[in-house]
C-alpha cells in the first residue's frame, strides 16, 4: 500500500483527500493573510516608506534604515539593552521559581491544601496585563508630600500596601510611579509570578510520568528525601528545563509589549526604563516612519530565527536528539 | 500516571521519616503555601477594595480588611458609566463567543486533517503553520496590511479574524485527535461516510474534553485581549472591557508619577480608586466565577502540550 501510495502524484492526491485539503483552507488563509502576506512589507525596510505612494512605490533607500539603526541610535542601544535585561532575568527566576515549586509540591500529600494553593498559585495565568497593572495600582499607589520647613511627612490620600508597610516600618514611602530605577525589577518579578504556576505545572507533568520505583530503589539504600530531589528528580528534570530555557533564549530579543504597557500604560516618567524593542518597534512607527521600524523590527526577527535554529540545534545535541520542534 | 505518585507517597510512609526528611516536607508546605498567598492576596485585596468607601480608602489606604464595606462603587459605577461599561461588556462578549466559535472551527477542521497518516501533505501543511511561529515580518508590515489592505480600523472584526487561529493550539489539538483509533475512521468508511461526516459524527464528539480544553483556552484569549483593541480602536464604542479598564489605568499611572502639568491633569478625571478597583473586578467577574470549573481542563491542555508526541 505504502510504495503504490508513493507512486501517485499530486492529482491522485487532491482527487481522493481533496476534502481534506479544503478543510485546511480557512487556517492557511488566516495564515497567509496575517502571517505570509505582510512578510511582502519587509520590502519596506529598505524603502523610505510613504504612504502616498505605498509599499512597492515608494523610493528604494537601500540599507540606510538599518545603518541608521546600527550606527548606535541611543534609544535602539537601550531598548535593546532593557529587552536583555529583563529577559536574562525572567529565564533564570522564571526556571528556578517553578521547578522549585513543582518539586516542592511533588513533597506534598495530595489533600485540599495543595488544591487550594496550586490552584491560587495558577490564578495569575488567567489575568490579562491590564489587570495585573490595575491590581498593581493598589500596591504602589502613593499620595503624600513633604512639609517645606520641617520635612515631616504629610499623608494626603491613600496608599498602597508596599507604602503603608514602608511608614509602618519607619521607612520613607516611595513615589512609585514616578522613579524608574524600581520598575526593571517589578516587570521581572510580575513575569515571574504571573508565569510561575503555568510553567509549574509542565514540570508536574513531567514528574508524573518519572518511573516510581527508581524512588523505591533509593528509598530503600537509605537515600533521604532531599538525596531524591537532587540525584534523581532533577536529574530526570532535566530535558525539560533544557527545553523550555532554549526556547526562551531563542526569543530573548522579543519584548512582551502587551506586559510593559498594560502595567507601565503611558507613564512617560519610568517607560525609558522599560521600553523594549518591541514597543520601540510600535512607538517609532509613529515618530521615525515606517520605513525604519520595518528595519528594526526586520533585525529583531533575523536574530530570532537564527536564535530559535540554534537552541533547536542545541537542545538536540543536549537532549539526545530530542529538540523544539 | 497518578496512581504511581500516589504509591511513591504510600511507601515513603513505611518507612519511618528522618528528621531530614521532615525538613523537606515542612519546607515544601511553608514555601507552596507563602508563594500560593502571594497569588491569592492581590486579588482578595482588589475585591474587598471594590467594596470599600472611598473615604476609608483616602484615610487609611488599601486595606485588605477596612473599616466599613459599602456597595456604592459598583452604584456609582452603573449610574455613572453604566451604559459605557455594558457597551464594552457586549463587545467582548461577541468577540469572545463569536471568535471562540469561529476559532475552533477553522482550528479543528485543520488539526483532523493533518491528523490523519493518510494526508501525504501533511507534513507540509503543519511545516506551513510551524514557520509562522519562528518567523514573522514583525508588527510595522503586519499592521500596514491590516490597515491599508484590510481596513480593519476601526471595525469589529480587527478584534477576531486576526486572533482566530492559534498555530499552538492546533499542535494540542492534532495530539488529541491523533489519540482517536483509526479504525474507528476505517469502519465508518466501510459505511460509505466521507471526511465531513467522520469529522462531524466521529472526531468532534469523541473529543469532548479536548474541545472544550482548547475552547477555553481561545475564550480566555479573546476575553483578555486588548492589545488589538489598541492597535486598531480608536471608537469608544467598539472598546473591549479590557481596552475600557487600560485606558483607566493608565492615565491615573500617568497622573500619579506627576510628570504630567498639572493643568492637564485637573482637565482629566481622576476615577476614584474604588472605581478602578470595582472595574477591575467586573473585567475579570466571569474568569473568577468561571475559575472553580475550568481550571482542569487548562491543566490538561497545559500537560498535553508538554509532553512531546
Amino acid at each position: 500500500m505504502k510504495a503504490a501510495s508513493k507512486k501517485r502524484g499530486f492529482g491522485w492526491e487532491m482527487r481522493h483527500n481533496g476534502t481534506l485539503y479544503i478543510m485546511c483552507v480557512p487556517a492557511l488563509l488566516l495564515l497567509l493573510l496575517f502571517a505570509y502576506l505582510p512578510m511582502g512589507g519587509i520590502y519596506m525596510a529598505f524603502t523610505k516608506f510613504n504612504v502616498v505612494d505605498g509599499v512597492f512605490g515608494s523610493p528604494f533607500v537601500g540599507l540606510q534604515n538599518f545603518s541608521y539603526f546600527f550606527s548606535g541610535n541611543p534609544y535602539a542601544v537601550n531598548a535593546i539593552k532593557n529587552t536583555l535585561i529583563i529577559n536574562f532575568w525572567g529565564i533564570i527566576l522564571g526556571t528556578v521559581l517553578p521547578v522549585s515549586l513543582a518539586i516542592f509540591m511533588n513533597e506534598m500529600k495530595t489533600g485540599l491544601f495543595k488544591k487550594v494553593a496550586q490552584s491560587a498559585m495558577f490564578f495569575p495565568y488567567f489575568l490579562s496585563w491590564v489587570v495585573v497593572g490595575a491590581i498593581l495600582y493598589g500596591f504602589l499607589t502613593s499620595s503624600f508630600r513633604m512639609d517645606r520647613r520641617t520635612g515631616e511627612l504629610i499623608v494626603t490620600g491613600a496608599n498602597g500596601v508596599v507604602n503603608r508597610l514602608l511608614m509602618g516600618l519607619g521607612q520613607q514611602p516611595i513615589r512609585w510611579y514616578a522613579e524608574p530605577v524600581y520598575w526593571k525589577p517589578i516587570i521581572i518579578m510580575l513575569d515571574v509570578w504571573k508565569w510561575a504556576g503555568y510553567n509549574s505545572i509542565i514540570y508536574m507533568a513531567a514528574m508524573a510520568g518519572f518511573d516510581g520505583s527508581l524512588y523505591e530503589a533509593a528509598t530503600i539504600d537509605g537515600a533521604s528525601r532531599f538525596q531524591q530531589i537532587m540525584h534523581l528528580t532533577i536529574p530526570m528534570l532535566k530535558p525539560n528545563i533544557v527545553i523550555l530555557v532554549l526556547m526562551s533564549i531563542g526569543r530573548i530579543f522579543f519584548g512582551d509589549m502587551g506586559m510593559i504597557w498594560g502595567v507601565v500604560g503611558q507613564n512617560s516618567a519610568v517607560l525609558d526604563a522599560v521600553t523594549v524593542i518591541d514597543t520601540y518597534v510600535y512607538t517609532s512607527m509613529r515618530t521615525m516612519g515606517f520605513g525604519f521600524s520595518t528595519a528594526i523590527g526586520l533585525c529583531q526577527s533575523v536574530m530570532g530565527l537564527i536564535l530559535i535554529v540554534l537552541a533547536n540545534w542545541s537542545a538536540k545535541k543536549i537532549n539526545d536528539g530530542e529538540g523544539l520542534f | 500516571m497518578m496512581k504511581k505518585t500516589e504509591h511513591q507517597h504510600v511507601s515513603a510512609n513505611h518507612i519511618r521519616m528522618s528528621r531530614n526528611d521532615q525538613w523537606v516536607k515542612i519546607l515544601s508546605y511553608v514555601i507552596v503555601g507563602l508563594f500560593g498567598l502571594i497569588c491569592l492576596y492581590p486579588l482578595l485585596l482588589t475585591v474587598t477594595v471594590s467594596f470599600t468607601p472611598e473615604s476609608v480608602i483616602a484615610a487609611d489606604g488599601y486595606r485588605l480588611f477596612p473599616r466599613e464595606w459599602t456597595l456604592d462603587t459598583y452604584i456609582y459605577i452603573f449610574a455613572h458609566s453604566g451604559t459605557r461599561i455594558l457597551r464594552s461588556y457586549g463587545v467582548t462578549i461577541l468577540v469572545t463567543v463569536v471568535g471562540t466559535l469561529g476559532a475552533m472551527l477553522v482550528t479543528c477542521m485543520i488539526s483532523y486533517a493533518i491528523s490523519l497518516p493518510e494526508m501525504r501533505y501533511r507534513n507540509v501543511v503543519a511545516f506551513i503553520c510551524n514557520f509562522t511561529s519562528i518567523f514573522s515580518a514583525g508588527l510595522v508590515p503586519w499592521y500596514v496590511v491590516c490597515v491599508n489592505w484590510y481596513n480593519l480600523r476601526d471595525s469589529i472584526f480587527a478584534l477576531i479574524i486576526p486572533a482566530m487561529f492559534s498555530v499552538w493550539n492546533m499542535f494540542l489539538m492534532r495530539t488529541y485527535f491523533k489519540a482517536i483509533s483509526i479504525s474507528l475512521y476505517d469502519a465508518a468508511k466501510i459505511d460509505g461516510a466521507g471526511h465531513w461526516m467522520i469529522f462531524f459524527r466521529i472526531a468532534l464528539p469523541l473529543s469532548k474534553t479536548a474541545l472544550l480544553t482548547v475552547g477555553m483556552m481561545y475564550a480566555l484569549s479573546f476575553w483578555n485581549d486588548w492589545w488589538h483593541a489598541l492597535m486598531f480602536i480608536s471608537e469608544r464604542n467598539l472598546y473591549p472591557l479590557q481596552y475600557y479598564l487600560y485606558s483607566i489605568v493608565s492615565n491615573v499611572n500617568a497622573i500619579s508619577s506627576g510628570r504630567v502639568p498639572s493643568g492637564a491633569a485637573a482637565s482629566i478625571r481622576l476615577p476614584a480608586e474604588t472605581v478602578k478597583m470595582a472595574v477591575t473586578i467586573i473585567t475579570i467577574g466571569p474568569i473568577i466565577f468561571l475559575y472553580p470549573f475550568v481550571q482542569r481542563y487548562f491543566v490538561q491542555g497545559i500537560m498535553m502540550g508538554a509532553v512531546k508526541e
